[in-house]
Formats: C-alpha cells, sequence, structure tokens
C-alpha cells in the first residue's frame, strides 16, 4: 500500500437535535496523510462531526469536501471510508478472515485476489495465524486488530477511528498506540480518529482538534497545544494546570506583568492586553522548580506545603501560596532538592515563558 | 455465589402445577392403547390396534397431509410477512412503527370465532371457501403475530453498529441484510416459523368456518371423529400430534441455546 493519503475539509458543520445543537460551525482541514485526533470530553460533539464524516449523520448546516469535493449528500455505503467502531463492531457470525473479505465481497472482487489482500491485511496486523477464529475467541487487543485489517483491506480514501483504544486496558493500550502510530507512517493514509483520552491524543497525532460543547476550541500539533493552550479549557483538559489570576500591570516588550495581592508575575506574550484588566494564567505543575537558598527566577513565590504524594516517577506537591491558592507542583524523584513534608516552606520559581496567558473561558461554559 | 435453593412451599407448587399441565395430555396415551372399540381406558391389555388404523386409513393421511401442506404453506408467508415487517419496523424506529407492530398482534388478540366469521365473510365473495389457499392464506396471516414478536426480540438483540459497520464498508441495503441482518437473527426467524407452523398445524375453529369438504385438516377430522363415533383413533392421532409438536418445540429450544452461545 502506497502513501495515497486524501484531504478532508469540513465547513462550517453544525448539527443540530431540536433545541439542542450538538456541533456548532466547526471548520477543519485534514492534510493527506495526517494523522488528526477530535478531542473532548463525552457531549462535546467529537463522535457527531466523526459520524457526519461516515455519512451516518446528516449535518444542519455544512459542508465535507473529500480533495474538494462535496461529499456531504454521498451515503455512507458510497464514501469509501473504513472505519473502527467503538466496540469494533466485527460480524459475529464470521470469522476473521470472513470479517475481513466483507468489503472485498461487497465489491464483487474475485476469490483468488481477495483471498490475497485478506492474507495482505491480516499480515500488517499480525493476526494471519488467527484468519478461521471467530472474533469471540479473540481478546480485545486482537478484536481491535482485526477491525482495523477490516477498515484497511479495501484501501479507503480515509479511516475513521471511533474511541479505537477505549475498550482496553492501559497496558494494552499504550502497546497498541504505537503499533497504530507505526502502521500510520507505513501505510500514509489519513487517519481521523476520536476520543477523550488527552495521552492517546498527544501521542498519535501529527494535528489535535479540541472541541467542547460542540464548538472547535483550539487545533494544531500537540506540543503547540501542550505549551500554549489558548483558552483555560485547553490548558486544563490537556495535561494539567495551575491558574493563576490577577490584573495587569505594567507591559513591556514581548510580555506583560500581573498583580494578585502582593506577587507580581511576568509572561511572555505578543500582544499585552489593556493596563487594569483581569488577566488569566496557566502554569504547568512540571514547569516550576523548588528553589535554594539564594538562587532566583523570573518569577517565584513562596508557600507552604500542604499535602504531597509519591508516585514513583515523581512527587506531586500540593503547595498554599497567600495569592493563588494551592498550586499543584510536580517534582522528578530522582533528584528532588528536599524530602517532601507537610508544613515545610518552600519558594517555588519558573520562568515568564512558563506562564502561559490564557482566556478563561469557564463563564461561557456556564452559559452554554 | 450460591443459587437460592427453593423451599418445600415451592416445590410442592411447582410440581401440582406441572401435573396440571401434564395429566390432561398423559390421559390420552393409554386410551390411545386401549383394547376396546370406543374411547376408553384399556380393559384386558394394550393393544397398538388404533395406530395401526390410523397409519392405514386414507382419510387420516390423507387428513395428516394436508395439514401439513397447509402448516408449510402458512408458515411460508408468515415467515416472509412478519419477517419483513419486524424488520421494516426495527429500520424506521417511529411511535408509528411501534403502532403498526401493536397492530400484527391483533390476530392473537382477537378471538379466533370472530376473525373466522370475518374471514368467512370475506372468502366467499373471493371464491376461498373450501380451498386449500383459502386456509393457508387464513392461517398465514394468524401466523405473523409469531414471527413478527421473535424477529423483533432478535432485532432488539441486534448491535445496530452492525448494520452501520456494513454499510460504511461499501455494503448495499440489500447486502446489509443478507449477509449481517438475516444471519444473525436467524434463530428469531426460525423460532417464529417453528410457532407458526404450530398454530396452523392445530387450528380448528377458522377451518371449521371457511372449509367443509375438500379440505379436510387433521384437527377438522380429530373433531368429527368425537362428535360422531368416539373413535379410540382419535387418541391415537391425538399422541402423533403431541409428539410430533413436542419435537417441534424441543427443536425450538435447541435453536435457542445454539444462538445464547
Amino acid at each position: 500500500m502506497s502513501a495515497a493519503g486524501h484531504a478532508l475539509a469540513l465547513r462550517g458543520l453544525s448539527k443540530r437535535y431540536g433545541s439542542f445543537t450538538a456541533v456548532a460551525d466547526v471548520s477543519l482541514e485534514v492534510g493527506q496523510g495526517e494523522f488528526l485526533t477530535l478531542l473532548g470530553p463525552s457531549g462535546s460533539g467529537k463522535t457527531t462531526i466523526l459520524m457526519c464524516i461516515a455519512g451516518f449523520v446528516e449535518p444542519s448546516e455544512g459542508a465535507i469536501l473529500l480533495d474538494g469535493r462535496d461529499i456531504t449528500a454521498l451515503p455512507p455505503e458510497r464514501r469509501d471510508f473504513g472505519m473502527v467502531f467503538q466496540g469494533y463492531a466485527l460480524f459475529p457470525h464470521m470469522t476473521v478472515a470472513e470479517n475481513v473479505a466483507f468489503p472485498l465481497r461487497v465489491r464483487k472482487m474475485g476469490a483468488a485476489e481477495r483471498e490475497a489482500k485478506v492474507r495482505a491485511a491480516l499480515d500488517l496486523v499480525q493476526l494471519a495465524a488467527f484468519a478461521e477464529r471467530r472474533p469471540s475467541q479473540l481478546s480485545g487487543g486482537q478484536q481491535q486488530r482485526v477491525a482495523l485489517a477490516r477498515a484497511l483491506v479495501f484501501e479507503p480514501a480515509l479511516l475513521l477511528l471511533d474511541e479505537p483504544l477505549s475498550a482496553l486496558d492501559k497496558k494494552l493500550r499504550a502497546e497498541l498506540q504505537d503499533e497504530l502510530k507505526a502502521l500510520h507512517r507505513r501505510i500514509g493514509r489519513t487517519f481521523v480518529n476520536v476520543t477523550h483520552d488527552q495521552e492517546e491524543a498527544l501521542s498519535l497525532s501529527d494535528r489535535v482538534a479540541i472541541l467542547n460543547h460542540g464548538r472547535l476550541i483550539q487545533q494544531g500539533a500537540p506540543a503547540e497545544l501542550y505549551e500554549a493552550p489558548r483558552t483555560r479549557f485547553v490548558a486544563d483538559f490537556l495535561g494539567k494546570s495551575n491558574f493563576l489570576a490577577g490584573t495587569v500591570q505594567e507591559a513591556f516588550a514581548g510580555g506583560f506583568a500581573i498583580g494578585a495581592g502582593a506577587t507580581r508575575v511576568v509572561t511572555a506574550a505578543a500582544a499585552p492586553p489593556a493596563l487594569g484588566s483581569r488577566a488569566l494564567l496557566s502554569l504547568r505543575p512540571e514547569k516550576m522548580a523548588l528553589l535554594a537558598e539564594g538562587e532566583t527566577a523570573e518569577n517565584t513565590v513562596q508557600g507552604v506545603i500542604a499535602g504531597w504524594s509519591y508516585l514513583g516517577a515523581g512527587y506531586a506537591l500540593n503547595v498554599e501560596t497567600p495569592d493563588f491558592g494551592t498550586l499543584r507542583v510536580t517534582l522528578p524523584t530522582w533528584n528532588a532538592p528536599i524530602a517532601p513534608r507537610e508544613g515545610l516552606a518552600v519558594r517555588l520559581g519558573w520562568r515568564a515563558a512558563a506562564s502561559v496567558p490564557v482566556l478563561d473561558d469557564l463563564d461561557q461554559d456556564r452559559a452554554a | 455465589m450460591m443459587a437460592h435453593r427453593p423451599g418445600w412451599f415451592a416445590r410442592i407448587s411447582a410440581g401440582v402445577v406441572a401435573l396440571y399441565l401434564l395429566l390432561p395430555i398423559s390421559i390420552i396415551i393409554p386410551v390411545s392403547m386401549t383394547d376396546q372399540r370406543f374411547l376408553s381406558l384399556p380393559k384386558q391389555g394394550l393393544s397398538l390396534q388404533h395406530y395401526v388404523t390410523v397409519l392405514f386409513s386414507p382419510e387420516w393421511l390423507g387428513s395428516i397431509w394436508q395439514s401439513f401442506l397447509i402448516a408449510l404453506a402458512a408458515t411460508g408467508l408468515a415467515v416472509v410477512s412478519g419477517t419483513l415487517c419486524a424488520i421494516g419496523c426495527w429500520r424506521l424506529a417511529r411511535r408509528s412503527t411501534d403502532l403498526l407492530r401493536a397492530l400484527m398482534l391483533l390476530p392473537i388478540i382477537i378471538p379466533s370465532i370472530v376473525y373466522a366469521i370475518g374471514a368467512y365473510r370475506y372468502f366467499a365473495g373471493l371464491d376461498l371457501l373450501d380451498r386449500f389457499l383459502g386456509v393457508a392464506l387464513a392461517h398465514g396471516v394468524t401466523g405473523i403475530p409469531y414471527v413478527v414478536i421473535t424477529v423483533s426480540t432478535a432485532l432488539a438483540a441486534f448491535d445496530p453498529r452492525l448494520e452501520q459497520a456494513a454499510r460504511g464498508m461499501g455494503a448495499s441495503l440489500s447486502q446489509t441484510l443478507r449477509w449481517v441482518i438475516l444471519p444473525r437473527i436467524m434463530p428469531g426467524i426460525l423460532s417464529g416459523g417453528i410457532f407458526a407452523f404450530i398454530h396452523s398445524w392445530d387450528e380448528l375453529v377458522i377451518v371449521l368456518f371457511i372449509a367443509s369438504r375438500d379440505v379436510f385438516t387433521l384437527p377438522r377430522r380429530i373433531w368429527d371423529g368425537i362428535n360422531e363415533n368416539l373413535d379410540p383413533a382419535m387418541a391415537a392421532v391425538a399422541v402423533l400430534l403431541v409428539v410430533f409438536t413436542t419435537g417441534l418445540l424441543l427443536l425450538d429450544l435447541a435453536l435457542r441455546r445454539r444462538r445464547a452461545e
């Protein structure tokens, strides 16, 4: 199978059920051979979008384009998209080989060619030895790979994945994540994945689109989203984050400073907001350090350890601060400068670029 | 977890109910083996003469054959229309289809004598009285509810994502129906077919109204036998009927067990 990815575009896609809006004006581009993940909590509209792409749900407004051609009105059986369903939807009355052969049989392909393709597809997912088994005789991970083989065997224009790993246990999930990623590299097709698992989204995707309440909040490469979240929701949903609220006190080239109580925090920003306005900064727990006596940083804050847990690779500290409430801090255990204990006074430090200004979309959510 | 074992009261009541159900049926077994020339319990010894009578009588054999053919035709009609109706209602799944499904159950809700009178009036105009086709039609239509019930039950357990998966892979509606939906609900269809067959096989009331001389089904002949001459051959036929029906029910049970696996 060669690199035969197709480009998909969503233009102003909306879906309403009565007065409920499941998807609101979502526009997205998926490039040739790209791995795009739609990420969001349940009810964010991500599955509805996937079902619109697959053709099972008719959008209320907007268009779906494949390589520039409008396919919005095309029924699912004529779209030529492979799909891995949540729970896999393997046909229980057919063997693994018959399941994989199904899309070829539908296309009235000759028996010899069909067999060769089924074998190649089963080889691709390393299940050739299981061809004559029934799906019920396979483990969850194996069933998932059969579903993948079945979705890929007819060389679809696009592969759609609906929470493909959600039914698996954690260890298997990590294993199949690697396999899925390698598979995508190898066959070079365009993948559209839906998940609520932020780790899966970060590790698999070329690009992630974050959705909430049917709206597209932000899209970009995983690192871009993690390092520069645009809103409070994105920072909170993708990884963990502390939020520092304050009033803009000073603006300078390439950044600004906020004040809360007696504390002043500087941040990097291209366009600083107006002086005196409220601002919210996102600060990742791993981007803070415990400062030793006399050590300085661009931002520092005093606090007291209110609680801590040992997580193997790291410590998670809850540091009580006078102006920002409880800050969550993680330290790698192997070179932690202190042995944490409750009541210990500490000084936290971080770089200006680590505290990222974000829009506070929480109020907006409550209104929605 | 330990299964909760039934107490003595539950066991005795269960036994009484089972006896209550089985005794009236089992009484015909000794009656069918009577050595007397009329319907009675055996006096001096057991005899199989009445079975011989049945198996060598052209009237009884003719009726058995006729009943069998009518039941077969009625089953075919009931299975095809009942299955299509159930699948249609399932796919559309609207309030109106729920109503339609309830409507399909009418033949088992309405007393069959009412239905028989209606059929008699209609069939007279259509020249279907005392015809094989007429009885097969009437039995087929009244057999539909059994198929609709069992197929709807099978469809309720059918994962709708399988249909989506099939269509997503390019299968047309008829391919999806043939390769995915029908194989999955086949046990339900067979079950419904068996019930529709049994329904026609032992149906008497409608036959009394819409058939007279040319169509003379097995239940009709038993009925006439009781009214006219109390021939113990009827008991023998009844035993054969019970054995046959029990066989069909066991077949149904086996099919259900296979589906459960």
